[in-house]
C-alpha cells in the first residue's frame, strides 16, 4: 500500500546507472515501475535505492537492420513497441504487447522490465525464448550477450544480476510466429500462455507452467506432434485459485498447438 | 450497443392519473456537475489540521490466541502520535449488541481483537502517525505474539465435535438455526410424480467491491463530548445503534456526516467496529483521525456476501410439470463475527417461493461462524442466494425431466391476475407479470433464431447455451422480521425522513436521511418535490448526502435494501405535500380565498380560476421568515416541513414465521447466450438481455443505470469473482489482481427492456430497486448447463463458474451428475 | 548526483506550477491528493489495477499510483480538475458522461474521463472496440460500462 523509505536517483547515462547500482547492494533499477512499485507497495521487496532508468537515452530506441534483425532498447515501452514502424518487421511483438493489461500500463511498462521481473505469468519471456532472442547485459566491467533460453533462471530471477542492467534485446528476422493464451478476462493475467516460432526449427515456449518458460522443439508442425511434445516435457505446473496443475498441463497442450497453428498460418 | 426496448403497451395494473410534470422524464442529474469535475467530497477529501493517519495492525492468522502485544517500538518512532490495542478497547467499551439468540448471543465482538483473533486480517492494534507512510511503517514495529489454532474453513464441518470453536463464550460455532415450514410438505411429496433430489448446491462467497473502500475522518469535541464522523458508512441508523451503547455514549453524540460515497452495495454497512476504534483514538490522542481502508484490507475483512450451501434438496413435481414444493437444508457461512447476521437467516424468506406459485416449503436454516471475513449485506442480500437456489431447482428439474425451461416457468410463475399475491409465509407480492417479462426477454435475446445461432457456434467448434434467470428484488424491509430470528428484539416496521422548506428568498431546500452512493437521490427527490410544488427540479436544492445535525433521520435511515424510491421518496412526497398544504394555507389568507381554490404552478400559489391572483413562492418564504406581523394568531404555517414515512406493516407471527416482510417486489428476468470452447472451458457471453419491472419509474435512465450495474455485478460473480480460502484460512483473492472484476472489454452486448407494474402499496406507485441483478448469476448458470448438455449432461452446482470449473464439468460430467437423483412413480 | 530520500520537485498540473519537498517513497497519487490538495483523482486499490488514479502525464495516460512523485519532477500533468475549459462550462466528455448517465457514484469518473480524453486525443474516431480497449484500465462497479462507452462514442467524430 505504501512504500518503505527509499533513496531515489535518476542518472542520465548508463555508466552512471551502473556506478550507482554497484555502489549499494540494496540498489535496484526502476524501469516502468508497473511491477516493481506494486511489489514495493506490498512490501514484498524493499530496495534501499531506486536507480531510475527512464532518463537514459542509450536504453531506448528500436533499430531494424538491413538483414531484418531488430535491436530493441530495454527501456522501450509496450506502447512504443506496438507503435513503432520498425516493429512491423516482426508483427508478433506488437500484437502481444497490445494485449498486456491496459493503456496506462503499456505507456510506462517496458520490455526490459517485463523480462527482468520474469513473473511466470508474463507475456514476453516465453515470446523471447520462442523467437530465439538475445539479451544484451551491461555490467560494471563489460557487456555480454545471453540467449533468451538461458536468460531466465527462476521466478523473478534472470541472468541480469545485481549491479547489471539489461540494455537491449536482439531479435532475429522472421514472421512465422504465433502466440496463444488463456487469460482471466480480456487482456487479463495469463493462466497459461505459449509462443511459437517456425522460422527455421519449430520452437514453442510455454509460460505460466514453471519457474521459467519451457522450451519445446516439437517433432512436427501438426497439432498432434505439438501436443505429444508438450506431454513429453512432463510439465508440473503450479496450482492456484485460477487453475489446478492438471488444468494448466492440459491448457499448455492446447495453447502450444494453437500458437503453432498461428505460426503456420503465417508461413 | 445497448438497446432499450419497451413493449408496445406497458402493463399498468391500475389506471393512474395522467402523467404530468417531471416524474418519468430523464432530467439532468444534479449530482453530475460536481462529480464530473472531480469536486465530489468523499471522506478522504476532508482534511483537518493536525490530522493523524491511522493504520491497522492485522492478524496474519485465521485463528490464534494473542499471547502478547508490544507497541513500544511503534510509539517510539518519530512522527507517531499514538496507538490503541484490544485491552484498552475492552476497558473503554462494551461488546457490540448481538442480534442472535444463544449461542450466537454470547459472542463478544469489540472494535479490536481482544485476546484472540478469528480471521486473517482481524484488527489487533492501530497506529496513528503524521503521514500515511509513517503509520504504515509504525505498524510493522508493533510486535504481536500469536499461538496459532486450527482454522475452520468449511461450514459443513463447523459443527463437528472435533472442530475448533471460535467463540468460547458461545461454546459452539452455531450462530443461529431455525426451521421454516409452510403448507403441506409431506402431502406435496406424496402427491408428486417425480422427486428430484439434489445433494449439494453452493452459492459462492463474493461481494460488490465498491471502488471506494471504507474509511472515516473522525473528530472529537472535548467540550461537548461530540464525535463528528465524516464517513461513507451507508446505514448510519444501524451504526449509531451499535456504536452508542458500546461506547457508553448517547446516540446524539455520534454525528455522521456523509456527502459523496464511492459505491456501497450493502458492503458499507458494518464498518462500525473500525469507526469505534477511530472515535476512541480521536479522544485519546486529542486530534482528528483519518482512517483509509486499503483494497487488500477490504477484501480480507469486510462485508463478504453470505456463502450458502443448499443440502439434501428435494423437489416435488407432477408429471405435467407443476411444481408442488421443495425442502432443503440451508447452511450459511457467516464468517468470524455476526455484524448484521443472523438476519440473513430470515431475510431470504421475503422471497420464499421465488417467482413461483408453489405452496409447500420446508427450509432448515443453519448459520455457523468460520475463520473467514465476517459477512454483511451484499447487493441482493440473502434473497439472491435463495433465488439462485430456486432457479437452480427449476433449471435442474427441467434438465432432468426433459421439460422446456421456458414452459416450466410460465406454467409455474405467479400470474399477473393473482396479484397482490400472498406467499406461503404471508409475504405479499404487490404486483407484477413475470410471464410477460419472460416473453420480452425471449424477444430481446432472439429466441426465435436460437437454432441458427447454435448451428453457427457449433460450426466454429463451440458449444452453445441459452439460459433464463428470474428474480425478485424485495424492497422496504419490515424490520419486525428480525423477531423471527430473535423474539426479544425490539425492532419492527421501517421509516425514512425528509424535510422540505421554503426559505426567505424563495429557495426550496430538501434534506434526506439517506446516504446515497450513486443512486441519484438528489435528482429523484427534486423531481418529486418539483411536481408537487409546481416548480422545476432546478428550483429544488437537495442537500448532498447525510448529516445527523440536520435532524432529518430516524432509526432506520440509510441507503440499503432497495427502498429509496419507496421510503425516501415517500418521505419526500409527504414533506412536500405538507409544505404545499402550508403554502396554500398562507395563500388563502393573503389572497382571501378558500384553499381548495388554489393551485401551485409555475413557482406561484394562485387561484385556479384566475392566474393573476397569485403569490410567488418567494413572497411566501419572505412573509413567514421575516415579515410576519399581522398574520392570524392561529395560522399554523412554518414553511419547514418534516415528514417521517412509515410503511404499513404489522408485526409478523413469530410462531408460524408468517407475515409480510417487505412492502414491494420489483422483478427482473434475464436471458443469456453463451459459447463455450470445449477444449479449454473458456466461455463468452455472446448476448444478454435484462428485463426489469420496478413499478412507476421516476427517472427511467437512472433506473436503467441500476439495472445495468446490477447486471454487471452478477456477471462478475457468475464468472470470476470469488473469495476463496485455503485450508489455513488464507484468502486467495485479496486484491484486484487476483479477484477479477469485469472491465470494459468483458461486457457482453446488452439489450434492456421493461414493463411497469405500479405498486398499489406505495405513495408514488414506485418500487425499490437496484438489487435485481442476481438474475445474471442464475441466467449464466442455466446457459452453461444448457451448453454443456451434449457432453454428458453435467449439472451446474456452484454459483461461480470460472473456466476451471467449466473444464471440470466437461472432464467429468458424471461427478456433477452424482449430485442429482430422480425418483419417479 | 547521489541518491536521496527526499527532494524538491517542480510539477506543472493543469497549467499551474508547484514546487514541493517530497519523500522519494511518496506515490504520485498521494502527492497530487495530499500535497497539492487536488482530490479529484482517487485511490481504489493497492495493486495498480483499478485506474481511479489515472492522469495524463507528459501527454500520456498513466496510473499515478505506479509513479513516484519524484519521478514527476519537471513533468506536465493533467487531472480532472483541468478538464473544464473555464468556470461554468464543461468539457464535451464531461457533458456527455452526464447526458448518458455514465456515472453513478462518481468515484471512477475522474480516471475514466482522463482515459477517455487520452483516447480521443490520440484517436478522435475510435471504433467501439477501441473505446473499450482505451477504457480497459479503469474499473467501474456502478454502471457496467455500457453507458460510459456510449458517452465516449457520442463525443467521438
Amino acid at each position: 500500500m505504501l512504500l518503505r523509505e527509499v533513496e531515489y536517483v535518476r542518472p542520465s547515462s548508463l555508466d552512471e546507472a551502473l556506478r550507482l547500482l554497484a555502489a549499494d547492494d540494496g540498489a535496484r533499477p526502476l524501469a516502468g515501475g508497473q511491477t516493481l512499485l506494486n511489489v514495493m507497495k506490498a512490501r514484498a521487496a524493499a530496495p534501499d535505492v531506486l536507480v531510475d532508468l527512464n532518463a537514459i537515452e542509450e536504453l531506448k530506441g528500436i533499430d531494424l537492420a538491413p538483414n531484418g534483425t531488430l535491436t530493441i532498447g530495454a527501456m522501450t515501452t509496450y506502447t512504443e513497441l506496438l507503435e513503432a514502424a520498425e516493429t512491423k518487421a516482426r508483427p508478433i511483438l506488437g500484437e502481444v504487447a497490445a494485449t498486456i493489461a491496459d493503456v496506462q500500463v503499456r505507456n510506462r511498462g517496458t520490455i526490459g522490465g517485463n523480462v527482468c521481473s520474469n513473473d511466470p505469468t508474463n507475456h514476453l519471456p516465453p515470446l523471447m525464448v520462442a523467437l530465439g532472442a538475445e539479451m544484451v547485459i551491461a555490467g560494471a566491467d563489460a557487456e555480454r550477450t545471453v540467449k533468451a533460453e538461458d536468460f531466465f533462471l527462476g521466478v523473478y530471477l534472470t541472468a541480469a544480476g545485481p549491479g547489471e542492467v539489461l540494455t537491449k534485446i536482439r531479435i532475429p528476422a522472421g514472421r512465422s510466429d504465433g502466440f496463444a493464451a488463456v487469460t482471466i478476462g480480456a487482456d487479463g493475467t495469463c493462466i497459461v500462455n505459449a509462443a511459437a516460432s517456425l522460422n527455421g526449427e519449430a520452437r514453442v515456449a510455454i509460460g505460466c507452467v514453471a519457474a521459467v518458460p519451457v522450451l519445446i522443439r516439437p517433432g512436427g508442425r501438426d497439432a498432434d506432434a505439438v501436443r505429444d511434445a508438450v506431454r513429453g516435457a512432463d510439465l508440473d505446473p503450479p496450482s492456484d485459485v485460477h487453475a489446478s496443475g492438471e488444468y494448466r498441463r492440459h491448457l499448455a497442450e492446447v495453447v502450444a498447438a494453437r500458437a503453432i497453428e498461428q505460426a503456420s498460418a503465417r508461413s | 450497443m445497448t438497446e432499450t426496448l419497451s413493449p408496445a403497451q406497458p402493463l399498468v395494473v391500475e389506471e393512474g392519473e395522467e402523467q404530468r410534470g417531471f416524474a418519468g422524464t430523464n432530467v439532468p442529474r444534479k449530482e453530475d456537475k460536481r462529480l464530473v469535475q472531480g469536486q465530489g467530497v468523499y471522506f478522504d477529501d476532508v482534511k483537518r489540521h493536525g490530522m493523524g493517519y491511522a493504520h491497522f495492525v492485522r492478524s496474519p492468522y485465521a485463528h490464534a490466541n494473542i499471547t502478547s502485544i508490544d507497541v513500544s517500538k511503534a510509539e517510539a518512532l518519530e512522527g507517531v502520535y499514538g496507538t490503541l490495542i484490544g485491552e484498552e478497547v475492552a476497558a473503554l467499551t462494551d461488546p457490540f449488541f448481538q442480534l442472535a439468540t444463544p449461542p450466537g448471543a454470547h459472542i463478544k465482538d469489540y472494535a479490536l481483537a481482544v485476546g484472540k483473533v478469528r480471521h486473517v486480517g482481524e484488527p489487533v492494534a492501530i497506529v496513528v502517525a503524521a503521514t500515511r507512510e509513517l503509520a504504515r511503517d509504525a505498524a510493522d514495529l508493533v510486535e504481536v505474539d500469536y499461538e496459532p489454532l486450527g482454522a475452520v474453513t468449511d461450514a459443513r464441518r463447523a459443527l463437528d465435535p472435533e472442530t475448533p470453536v471460535l467463540h468460547e463464550e458461545a461454546g459452539s460455532n452455531l450462530s443461529w438455526e431455525g426451521v421454516y415450514e409452510w403448507g403441506d410438505v409431506e402431502g406435496a411429496f406424496a402427491e408428486a410424480d417425480h422427486v428430484v433430489k439434489i445433494s449439494e448446491l453452493h452459492f459462492d462467497r463474493f461481494n460488490s467491491t465498491p471502488l471506494e473502500c471504507d474509511g472515516a475522518v473522525v473528530e472529537y469535541n472535548r467540550g461537548t463530548g461530540q464525535w463528528t464522523i465524516h464517513t461513507n458508512n451507508q446505514f448510519p441508523g444501524f451504526a449509531a445503534i451499535m456504536m452508542g451503547p458500546a461506547m457508553r455514549t448517547g446516540l446524539d453524540k455520534l454525528r455522521f456526516v456523509t456527502q459523496d460515497i464511492g459505491g456501497g452495495f450493502g458492503n458499507k454497512i458494518t464498518s462500525h467496529p473500525q469507526l469505534v476504534a477511530c472515535c476512541l483514538l480521536a479522544r485519546k490522542l486529542h486530534r482528528p483521525i483519518n482512517w483509509t481502508e486499503w483494497r487488500t484490507e477490504f477484501h480480507l475483512t469486510m462485508s463478504h456476501g453470505n456463502e450458502r450451501w443448499f443440502l439434501d434438496t428435494e423437489v416435488a413435481v407432477k408429471a405435467d410439470g407443476t411444481l408442488l414444493g421443495f425442502r432443503t437444508k440451508a447452511l450459511d457461512d457467516a464468517g468470524a463475527f455476526l455484524r448484521y447476521e443472523p438476519l440473513g437467516g430470515v431475510i431470504w424468506a421475503q422471497v420464499t417461493p421465488g417467482c413461483y406459485r408453489w405452496r409447500n416449503v420446508r427450509l432448515d436454516f443453519t448459520q455457523v461462524v468460520t475463520n473467514k471475513a465476517p459477512c454483511s449485506p451484499n447487493r441482493g442480500y440473502s434473497r439472491m442466494q435463495h433465488l439462485w437456489f430456486t432457479e437452480r431447482m427449476i433449471d435442474i428439474v427441467a434438465h432432468e425431466l426433459g421439460l422446456d425451461p421456458v414452459e416450466v416457468r410460465k406454467k409455474n410463475y405467479v400470474k399477473a391476475e393473482e396479484m397482490p399475491y400472498t406467499t406461503p409465509n404471508g409475504c405479499v407480492y404487490d404486483s407484477g407479470d413475470y410471464a410477460r417479462m419472460l416473453d420480452v426477454a425471449l424477444e430481446l435475446i432472439g429466441y426465435e433464431g436460437l437454432a441458427e445461432r447454435r448451428a453457427d457456434a457449433e460450426s466454429r467448434g463451440k458449444l452453445f447455451g441459452f439460459g433464463i434467470g428470474s428474480t425478485l428484488d424485495s424492497g422496504t424491509n419490515n424490520f419486525g422480521q428480525s423477531r423471527l430470528i430473535n423474539p426479544e428484539l425490539q425492532f419492527s416496521g421501517n421509516n425514512e425522513v425528509a424535510t422540505v422548506k421554503l426559505d426567505i428568498f424563495g429557495e426550496i431546500v430538501v434534506t434526506l436521511g439517506t446516504t446515497p452512493q450513486g443512486q441519484s437521490h438528489e435528482t429523484t427527490a427534486a423531481i418529486v418535490v418539483a411536481d408537487i410544488l409546481g416548480v422545476t427540479p432546478d428550483d429544488v436544492n437537495v442537500r448532498a448526502g447525510h448529516d445527523t445535525y440536520w435532524n432529518s433521520h430516524a432509526g432506520f435511515s440509510g441507503t440499503y435494501a432497495s427502498q429509496f424510491a419507496v421510503t425516501g421518496l415517500g418521505a419526500v412526497k409527504g414533506a412536500a405535500e405538507k409544505l404545499a398544504g402550508e403554502i396554500k394555507k398562507l395563500g388563502s389568507v393573503i389572497l382571501g380565498c378558500p384553499e381548495s381554490e388554489l393551485e401551485l404552478a409555475d413557482g406561484f400559489v394562485r387561484m385556479k380560476a384566475n392566474a393573476e391572483a397569485a403569490l410567488p413562492l418567494m413572497a411566501c418564504g419572505a412573509i413567514i421568515n421575516a415579515n410576519n406581523a399581522g398574520l392570524p394568531e392561529d395560522l399554523d404555517v412554518t414553511l419547514n416541513a418534516r415528514y417521517v414515512y412509515r410503511p404499513p406493516f404489522e408485526l409478523p407471527d413469530v410462531e408460524r414465521k408468517y407475515g409480510n416482510l417487505t412492502l414491494t417486489y420489483a422483478a427482473q428476468v434475464h436471458a443469456a447466450l453463451v459459447e463455450v470452447d470445449p477444449e479449454t472451458g473458456v466461455y463468452e457471453i455472446v448476448q444478454y438481455a435484462a428485463i426489469d419491472d420496478c413499478g412507476k419509474r421516476i427517472h427511467p435512465q437512472i433506473v436503467e443505470g441500476q439495472v445495468m450495474g446490477a447486471t454487471a455485478h452478477a456477471l462478475g460473480a457468475a464468472t470470476h469473482e470469488t473469495f476463496t480460502y485455503d485450508a489455513e484460512g488464507n484468502l486467495l483473492t485479496p486484491n484486484f489482481y487476483d479477484y477479477h472484476v469485469p472491465h470494459a472489454m468483458d461486457m457482453p452486448p446488452l439489450k434492456t427492456g421493461y414493463i411497469e407494474s405500479p405498486s398499489p402499496f406505495t405513495a408514488l406507485g414506485t418500487k425499490g430497486m437496484g438489487e435485481g441483478g442476481g438474475a445474471g448469476i442464475h441466467a449464466v448458470c442455466a446457459a452453461l448447463q444448457d451448453a454443456l448438455a451434449p457432453r454428458g449432461r453435467p449439472v451446474v452446482y456452484d454459483s461461480c463458474n470460472p473456466y476451471h470449473r467449466v473444464w471440470e464439468l466437461l472432464q467429468d460430467p458424471e461427478a456433477s451428475r452424482r449430485r442429482v437423483e430422480v425418483i419417479s412413480k | 548526483m547521489e541518491p536521496q530520500t527526499s527532494q524538491t520537485v517542480t510539477v506543472t498540473v493543469n497549467g499551474e506550477t508547484y514546487e514541493r519537498e517530497v519523500e522519494a517513497r511518496r506515490l504520485l497519487i498521494h502527492f497530487i491528493r495530499d500535497d497539492l490538495d487536488l482530490t479529484g483523482s482517487h485511490v481504489g486499490c493497492d495493486t495498480g489495477n483499478c485506474g481511479a488514479c489515472s492522469v495524463i502525464y507528459n501527454g500520456q495516460l498513466v496510473k499515478s499510483c505506479m509513479l513516484l512523485a519524484v519521478q514527476a519532477d519537471g513533468a506536465r500533468i493533467e487531472t480532472v480538475e483541468g478538464l473544464a475549459p473555464e468556470d461554468g462550462k464543461l468539457h464535451a466528455l464531461q457533458q456527455s458522461f452526464s447526458d448518458h448517465h455514465a456515472l453513478q457514484c462518481g468515484y471512477c469518473t475522474p480516471g475514466m474521463l482522463m482515459s477517455a480524453k487520452a483516447l480521443l486525443d490520440a484517436n478522435p474516431s475510435p471504433s467501439e472496440e477501441e473505446i473499450r480497449k482505451g477504457l480497459q484500465g479503469n474499473i467501474c462497479r456502478c454502471t457496467g460500462y455500457w453507458n460510459i462507452i456510449d458517452a465516449v462514442k457520442a463525443v467521438a467524430r
